[in-house]
């Protein structure tokens, strides 16, 4: 995906505890103002219903009118982002100290791999020393500018490969696979982006499903599996309408993001990580014995 | 990894298994017999009664429901003045489930009632061994007497009674839009026809009626015209026998093979589909005086006058031409008719043959009943049921036959005792060959249930150390279980398997990603490594499309080959080049052995080639290739090519398995692996052979995973699934390849050809199977992937089953759960307990895992 293939350094000492000490961005927060808080929860409503009216529409003519949609989708989604999540780049500002020394210590190892990271040094001072609004606007239009670029020119063909790679149909169809792709990609690619920018060891994460939950990979996760589900109906014989091909896949992945965003948030699943089973040299020693 | 430390459960789950399925089918599928032999008119009673008419016009409308003929909608207005005028006796033929033409048939002209299994059988037999030609039938009976039959219609009766008919024009119903040319192609034979005087029979299939209701529904605008246009063939021939001295004597039968549902549709038992029209027509019968009225208002059930079962045609024609009654039916003639005669004893005569018959069919279904007259002397019949009940029927009938002196009175009283005995026994008879044993299917339910409950504790051990891979593996199943009660969903298997296929190589991806750190050195490969595998297993998706709803798209092996045939021989090339090289490389380093393994992979290269040039020389069009073919190598018999290319994989084997025991194991246990890779080529089709490439690519991907020993079950599990339907498997009967089961095989060999049918359709789970054992851990050894093969299997056939007891009264259940359940056994017993258990105890014992 977006990760380049240099490989952080392995500090954990310990082999079978290593992914769980891997230096990682912590969860992402929703901000602490008011407006944010509550807008974080009205937000997957918001989506769910745009993606509820259009349902008929969609239905009617899926190619011409999920292309209509992506637009508004993508307002909704940005504003979503600049209002209620902390950019990339940013420290957060309801944050503890804590928090705040162990970031730029997770990076560190990381940071010789990583090329691509535009202007991050400089914006990660500026909203903790600089109070001005001007400086607060930029440092959120920013990475949304970076967010809603990448999303459509990087997320949108892996995930329309991705698709393919799940059984979306490759000779026909392709409109809407690319369309389905680029809605899926503005659910769950334009949070992630915004709050983590370029950050190698965050897309590595993202790409090993390792994140720990919180709304933007949440909603990220959900959308996917949603769409996983969401094909359970199509070889059904009731020959309607709705079964043709991206039109479950992509009311599974609203609900998906919808339902991932949410339950990410739930304070017993914030923060942890989609938990494997035991290592495997651990078991085959219980076994030897 | 497997074998008998696999604990009692998995062995105890491993017998139950066939049990269950034996006791399931014993309810599903009843055995019925069927006696050899015509009929033939016993010469110790009396003379044979009269027969009223000497000829035969039997004319099938397909799919003519009740309501077509006698509702006030109805198009046939010339038929309903000759019901008015009692030349027509019109009845509701109860047609029993499956309401397909063939079935149907059968029961109309045997008199017996098909099950499932004898459409099974039609479906599975090649078209020449279907037949009827040596069952007793009243079209045999009248050529047995010398009398020329004639047919044109439906070509279904063409395949029935091969060389019984005289002059003959069959029809397809192939082309289901074609309302107007199959009908024409009978109606144009009806005048000469009717002209001759050489036939005693003359049977008409209309199937244009049908084709409209599949197409447009009983409602349809054609329907009208249909009606009117079969209801002028009546007025001809009606007409003809009027008029036209050779055809006085003539009885005119117009019926319906089946209904239809409101979809114009059939197959079920629904009350559209179970009740056909049934009209005897003759200006003869207007001596009866039947004073009916027509048209009449629709019931709700569609039984319109005097209901009778199909079978009772073929007793009541057989009664009417004064023919023996066809041995095996069923049949109770029609009692309407028996003022046709006129003395009493005639009466009774055609009456005690009608029961003597149905006694000789009890008799021979149940050998344990005596039919002692003094034990059953005074029984009450309401209180009794089944065989019993008939018992004492026949035995009242005899005290009433031997207390009467034989005179005209005899018959009103000893004529309903047989009637009523011939009713029983229909009723007892026909419930035995159509009916399900429900208790038996419950109990091998149960069986399997409780194979089922014996592995939880297993299982769960089997989990408790990898809780997620569990999770999944009960998703699965679930998944699939509640899959098997949604008919559409049986016909979409492959969909289910493709992508919970795609779900667990993202598990995959997810697991090995985790691990990865630790192992920094390999990791970028294995980042290409999940990649690979979800790429190939796309590729396969697409290979061969089957399954119902899109099975028409365009896929790699049928659309794809066949514009590029340099292509699929390339990689067919390489396929063999590739199996050749790993024979090789794994074969004990001695010059003889060495040379075996380069010549046999050509050698079985050469047999596909010229194979294909023989089956679907499509596919060698203008190629290079061809010219092989058409030299010398090309006129070796096939037989013989197939013959030494087994030979050689025996040698392979053998050394295999010889060298087993000593340090070499691994290497002997590859060249086993090899030797049944080889084997599984020359047993697929042309355009699958790439398909091993893949496999190759897959099982080292999987191999450079590192997958624990469950994790390396759930892997192979699935892509036996999965493989199976890529490989152009599916649910359905029809989709059975038979083109690889004669390999080698020069005259039939009922279990030679079984043994490659299964081998060749299977293909893709042996292949895994093997996989799985060079696949698993070494150091997971108290991993036991029998117990989960078995689990799998287990819940599968109890969800399979318990969805064939539920739904047996479904629409489906003849064309989607019935043959899933026939697919069902298959994996069961031969790909389960013959191929995954024994096979694996067999490799275990010959390479166990240290």
């Amino acid at each position: 995906m977006a990760s380049t293939p240099s490989i952080p350094p392995v500090n954990s000492p310990t082999q079978s505890q290593a992914p769980v000490e891997k230096p990682s961005a912590p969860p992402v927060h929703i901000l602490p103002s008011k407006v944010a808080r509550i807008y974080s929860f009205v937000h997957p409503g918001l989506i769910l219903a745009l993606g509820a009216s259009r349902f008929q529409a969609v239905v009617a003519n899926p190619a011409q009118e999920l292309l209509q949609d992506l637009p508004w989708l993508a307002l909704l989604q940005l504003f979503y982002v600049i209002l209620c999540v902390p950019p990339a780049g940013s420290s957060e500002p309801g944050s503890s100290d804590n928090e705040e020394k162990k970031k730029p210590a997770a990076r560190s190892p990381s940071s010789p791999g990583v090329t691509l990271r535009p202007g991050k040094p400089g914006l990660r001072r500026k909203p903790s020393s600089g109070k001005s609004d001007w400086s607060g606007v930029w440092a959120k239009l920013m990475p949304a500018f970076l967010s809603l670029a990448l999303t459509s020119i990087l997320a949108t063909p892996v995930l329309s490969a991705l698709l393919v790679l799940f059984g979306a149909p490759l000779t026909t169809h392709n409109a809407e696979t690319l369309l389905c792709a680029a809605h899926m990609a503005f659910l769950s690619a334009t949070g992630l982006i915004y709050a983590h920018g370029v950050d190698n060891s965050v897309w590595k994460e993202v790409w090993g499903i390792a994140r720990p939950a919180d709304a933007v990979w949440g909603a990220a996760l959900g959308t996917g599996l949603g769409a996983w589900f969401g094909a359970i109906p199509i070889p059904l014989d009731w020959d309607r309408p709705w079964q043709a091909f991206p039109i479950t896949i992509l009311t599974g992945a609203y609900i998906g993001y919808a339902a991932g965003s949410l339950i990410s948030r739930v304070p017993f699943v914030y923060g942890k990580r989609v938990q494997f089973a035991v290592e495997d040299t651990e078991e085959d020693e219980k076994k030897t014995n | 990894m497997v074998g008998f430390k696999s604990g009692w459960a998995v062995v105890l789950a491993n017998i139950l298994i066939p049990l269950g399925i034996l006791v399931f089918s014993s309810g599903f599928f009843p055995y019925k017999p069927l006696l050899p032999g015509l009929a033939t008119f016993d010469n110790v009673n009396q003379d044979e009664t009269p027969a009223v008419f000497d000829k035969v016009i039997f004319m099938v409308v397909d799919a003519l429901r009740s309501d077509f003929v006698y509702s006030n909608e109805s198009g046939f207005s010339f038929t309903q003045s000759l019901i008015r005028a009692g030349a027509a006796l019109p009845f509701t033929a109860f047609a029993s489930s499956p309401t397909v033409t063939m079935p149907r048939l059968k029961a109309m002209t045997t008199g017996s009632v098909p099950s499932f299994l004898d459409v099974i059988l039609n479906i599975a037999e090649s078209d020449t061994s279907s037949t009827l030609a040596y069952q007793d039938t009243w079209l045999a009976q009248l050529k047995a007497r010398g009398d020329r039959l004639v047919m044109y219609g439906d070509d279904t009766w063409l395949k029935l009674f091969p060389g019984m008919f005289d002059r003959a024009d069959g029809t397809t119903s192939f082309f289901v839009s074609d309302f107007v040319e199959v009908d024409n192609n009978v109606t144009r034979h009806v005048p000469d026809e009717l002209a001759q005087n050489d036939w005693s029979a003359m049977i008409m299939h209309y199937l244009g009626l049908d084709h409209i209701g599949h197409k447009a529904g009983p409602k349809s605008p054609f329907m009208l015209s249909k009606q009117q246009e079969m209801d002028t063939i009546v007025d001809t021939i009606y007409t003809a026998i009027q008029h036209q001295s050779h055809l006085e004597s003539t009885l005119f039968v117009l019926c319906g093979d089946h209904g239809m549902n409101e979809a114009g549709n059939h197959g079920g038992s629904s009350a559209g589909e179970t009740s056909p029209a049934l009209l005897f027509i003759s200006p003869k019968f207007e001596k009866i005086r039947s004073n009916l009225e027509s048209p009449v208002e629709t019931p709700d059930d569609l039984r319109f006058y005097q209901t009778v079962q199909q079978s009772d045609i073929t007793t009541t024609l057989a009664g009417l031409l004064g023919l023996p009654i066809p041995i095996n039916s069923l049949g109770v003639f029609i009692p309407g008719f028996l003022n046709m005669w006129g003395s009493g004893s005639q009466k009774l005569q055609l009456l005690s043959q009608n029961a003597r018959q149905l006694l000789n069919i009890v008799k021979s279904t149940f050998p344990s009943a005596t039919f002692d007259v003094e034990s059953y002397s005074n029984c009450d019949l309401d209180k009794l049921s089944g065989i019993e009940e008939v018992q004492c029927a026949w035995s009242q009938a005899q005290i009433l036959l031997s207390q009467d002196q034989m005179t005209e009175e005899t018959f009103t009283h000893v004529g309903p005792a047989l009637q009523r005995f011939s009713q029983i026994t229909q009723e007892v008879m026909s419930s035995t060959a159509s009916n399900y044993d429900v208790s038996r299917l419950s109990v091998g339910v149960l069986v399997l249930a409780i194979a089922t409950a014996l592995l939880l504790p297993t299982i769960y051990r089997e989990f408790s150390r990898t809780a997620s891979t569990g999770i999944f593996l009960i998703l699965m199943v679930a998944g699939y279980g509640s899959m098997m009660f949604a008919s559409s969903y049986v016909e979409e298997e492959q969909q289910f398997w493709y992508w919970i296929c795609s779900g667990w190589i993202f598990y995959l991806h997810m697991r090995s990603e985790s691990q990865v750190s630790p192992r920094k050195s390999s990791s970028r490969l294995l980042k290409m490594a999940t990649l690979g595998l979800i790429l190939s297993q796309r590729i396969l998706r697409r290979w061969n499309q089957t399954g119902q709803k899109f099975a028409a798209e365009p896929d790699i092996a049928r659309d794809f080959f066949s514009a590029q045939p340099v292509t699929l021989w390339g990689l067919v090339i390489l396929t063999y080049m590739d199996s050749s090289y790993h024979l090789f490389s794994n074969m004990p380093s001695i010059i003889p052995t060495k040379l075996l393994v380069v010549v046999l992979p050509a050698l079985a290269f050469l047999f596909k080639l010229n194979f294909v040039a023989n089956d679907s020389p499509e596919l060698l069009v203008d190629l290079p290739l061809s010219k092989i073919t058409e030299g010398w190598l090309g006129s070796l018999s096939l037989v013989w090519q197939a013959k030494a290319v087994f030979a050689g994989l025996v040698i392979c084997a053998v050394l295999a398995i010889v060298s087993a025991k000593r340090s070499q194991s691994i290497q002997a246990n590859a060249l086993f692996h090899e030797t049944i890779h080889l084997f599984l080529i020359t047993q697929s089709r042309a355009t699958n052979i790439p398909i091993f490439l893949i496999f190759r690519l897959q099982s080292k991907i999987l191999s450079s995973l590192k997958l624990t020993g469950i994790e390396t079950t759930i892997t192979t599990l699935i892509f036996q699934y999965m493989t199976f339907f890529a490989f152009g498997g599916s649910n359905a009967i029809s989709s059975v390849d038979l083109s690889s089961a004669y390999n080698g095989v020069g005259s039939y060999n009922v279990i030679l050809v079984g043994i490659l049918t299964f081998v060749s359709n299977w293909a893709g789970p042996i292949w895994w199977i093997s996989m799985n054992h060079l696949l698993c851990p070494y150091s997971s050894k108290e991993h036991d992937s029998a117990a989960l093969f078995t689990f799998h299997i287990a819940t599968s056939l109890v969800s399979v089953m318990a969805a064939c007891t539920v739904l047996r009264t479904h629409l489906f259940i003849w064309t989607v759960f019935s043959p899933k359940y026939l697919y069902s056994m298959a994996w069961a017993m031969a790909n389960h307990v013959i191929v995954n258990i024994f096979g694996g105890i067999g490799l275990a014992y010959l390479w166990p895992r240290k």
